[in-house]
């Protein structure tokens, strides 16, 4: 209730502040709906070529830019803003503000930036996912759905607890500031079945930088290609994940002495 | 003059070291796409033999001199200046007798450039070892053909990156602009995949955009896929580029600044 609450607040704060660059949001929605056009675009030129792409067809590649889309609608609406005000909040010491609220600092940290239009990327997300579905022609059980729905789920947790791993490394390399390139430049890797990379790529985006947990896994769930262990396994990862990254958040807020105060 | 460039270049080498630490980062970014790309498509030639006349060693060859035309051919221009337009800090550039575009910003991104190509070439050499390009059908002459043509490439990025830069001039903010830039340059250049896989229409458009000589005209030069008839054609499109673009730079040059109004400064 309480934190509800809190996420309204932020969300209304947020809206007041996007609605000074009304323009501005316009042009993003376009943007975004041109760079959807070229996703498709690249599809369908990959598609004149082939009939499948490591092993998936064109159907489950829309459906996979679905999930896709659905993790970086959290990256870029959330996470990407987030860490932007964090990194400055470091260097100027306004953490101190954020870190005397009677909230739990990880909370606050994460939602007090939302880009608001990026939210209309949700639903284009979850057409191109059901679209993708209904091209493929697999039949998805409601227990294929509802694995899918909790491995979307457990995917976008263990990204987020690797965010905050990454940031909370400031505390310890205040010069940090690059935390989160390495995210940002590995996400695009999601917009391809994991199986189309050579082995070394396969290995560090499914464990080093688990972008593939977020879209291949869950797709692979949609389709029934998952055992129940395996399912088991990556829920498991996504729990022991954050709790493992809330102990670094919570050692690394120890370490913080604050900056120019 | 060389006095000011040979001074430029100084400051500018400098500031660039001071961020010698972010190179990892850049060449991060740098490599993640066209590595996304290949392996995409030597997925798809190894699985049906060839695509469209390219085996998947084909595509290998394709995107690892993509790296290397990529490296040469693009600017960082909308970084280092349109903040100056936004800030107003550009004023104190502006005052001095040399021109702010074609002198300190150029020489901020060829030292950048050198600045790269330390980090760079270390990073090629291994991933030659990783995907093993066969360049057996690299000529020298198309090598150095493949020099003007990339010069053109830059010279020509460089002043639609400017002109584009410059409309910040009137709109202050720039970047949306130049995302949409960004988005033609990625279906007209041979990025995304070498241009004869491209529909018709593209592949028809791209031959007389300027866009084909920041990647796809120079990579085919080096590896000597051009008919002499297409190297020629290539070199009189980039020409006729570089003209229009000289000129359309110097037009919204000369009408941004009388625009300028030096915000916050």
């Amino acid at each position: 209730m309480h934190f509800l609450k809190l996420i309204s607040t932020f969300l209304k704060v947020n809206i007041q502040m996007s609605l000074a660059y009304r323009a501005d949001t316009l042009v993003n929605i376009l943007l975004n709906i041109m760079w959807l056009g070229w996703e498709l675009l690249g599809l369908s030129i990959i598609f004149n070529n082939t009939t499948t792409l490591g092993g998936w067809g064109i159907g489950e590649l829309i459906a996979l830019l679905g999930v896709f889309r659905l993790i970086n609608t959290m990256m870029a609406s959330i996470i990407w803003p987030n860490t932007e005000k964090f990194n400055q909040s470091i260097r100027d010491g306004s953490l101190d503000y954020t870190l005397l609220q009677p909230a739990p600092s990880m909370f606050l940290v994460t939602f007090s930036r939302i880009t608001i239009w990026r939210m209309w990327d949700l639903l284009l997300s979850i057409v191109l996912i059901v679209a993708g579905v209904r091209m493929a022609g697999d039949v998805a059980t409601p227990l294929n759905i509802l694995t899918f729905l909790l491995l979307t789920v457990s995917g976008a947790i263990v990204l987020y607890s690797l965010w905050i791993v990454l940031i909370a490394f400031t505390f310890w390399f205040t010069k940090f500031d690059n935390n989160v390139t390495i995210l940002q430049a590995l996400l695009d890797a999601g917009r391809y079945p994991v199986s189309v990379y050579p082995a070394w790529v396969q290995i560090i985006v499914t464990y080093l930088v688990p972008i593939a947990v977020a879209t291949t896994v869950p797709l692979q769930a949609l389709r029934g290609d998952l055992s129940l262990g395996r399912v088991l396994i990556f829920l498991a990862v996504s729990v022991v994940a954050a709790w493992a990254a809330s102990l670094v958040w919570k050692a690394g807020i120890q370490r913080y002495s604050g900056a120019s105060s | 003059m060389l006095n000011i460039f040979k001074r430029l270049w100084q400051v500018n080498w400098a500031e660039q070291w001071q961020y010698r630490a972010n190179l990892i980062m850049y060449l991060l970014y740098w490599l993640v796409s066209p590595i996304i790309y290949l392996s995409v498509w030597t997925s798809i030639a190894s699985a049906k033999g060839s695509v469209n006349g390219f085996t998947a060693g084909d595509f290998v060859n394709y995107y690892m001199i993509l790296l290397v035309a990529d490296q040469f051919t693009s600017n960082i221009v909308i970084h280092n200046f349109a903040y100056k337009i936004q800030d107003g800090s550009l004023s104190g550039e502006l005052v001095r007798p040399i021109h702010p575009m074609l002198t300190n910003t150029l020489v901020n991104n060829l030292a950048f450039k050198a600045l790269i190509l330390v980090g760079f070439t270390p990073v090629w050499l291994i991933l030659t070892l990783i995907f093993k390009p066969d360049f057996s059908g690299v000529t020298w002459q198309g090598v150095l053909l493949s020099i003007p043509a990339m010069l053109l490439g830059f010279i020509i990025g460089f002043l639609l990156s400017a002109a584009i830069t410059s409309l910040a001039f009137w709109t202050t903010r720039v970047y949306s602009l130049h995302e949409f830039y960004y988005a033609v340059i990625l279906l007209f250049s041979g990025q995304f995949v070498p241009l004869t896989l491209m529909p018709k229409i593209v592949q028809d458009i791209a031959q007389y955009l300027p866009f084909q000589l920041f990647m796809y005209y120079p990579i085919q030069l080096i590896l000597g896929k051009l008919t002499t008839a297409q190297i020629i054609q290539g070199f009189v499109v980039g020409l006729v580029w570089l003209g229009l673009s000289i000129l359309f730079f110097n037009f919204v040059w000369r009408r941004g600044v009388k625009q300028y109004s030096a915000v916050g400064a």
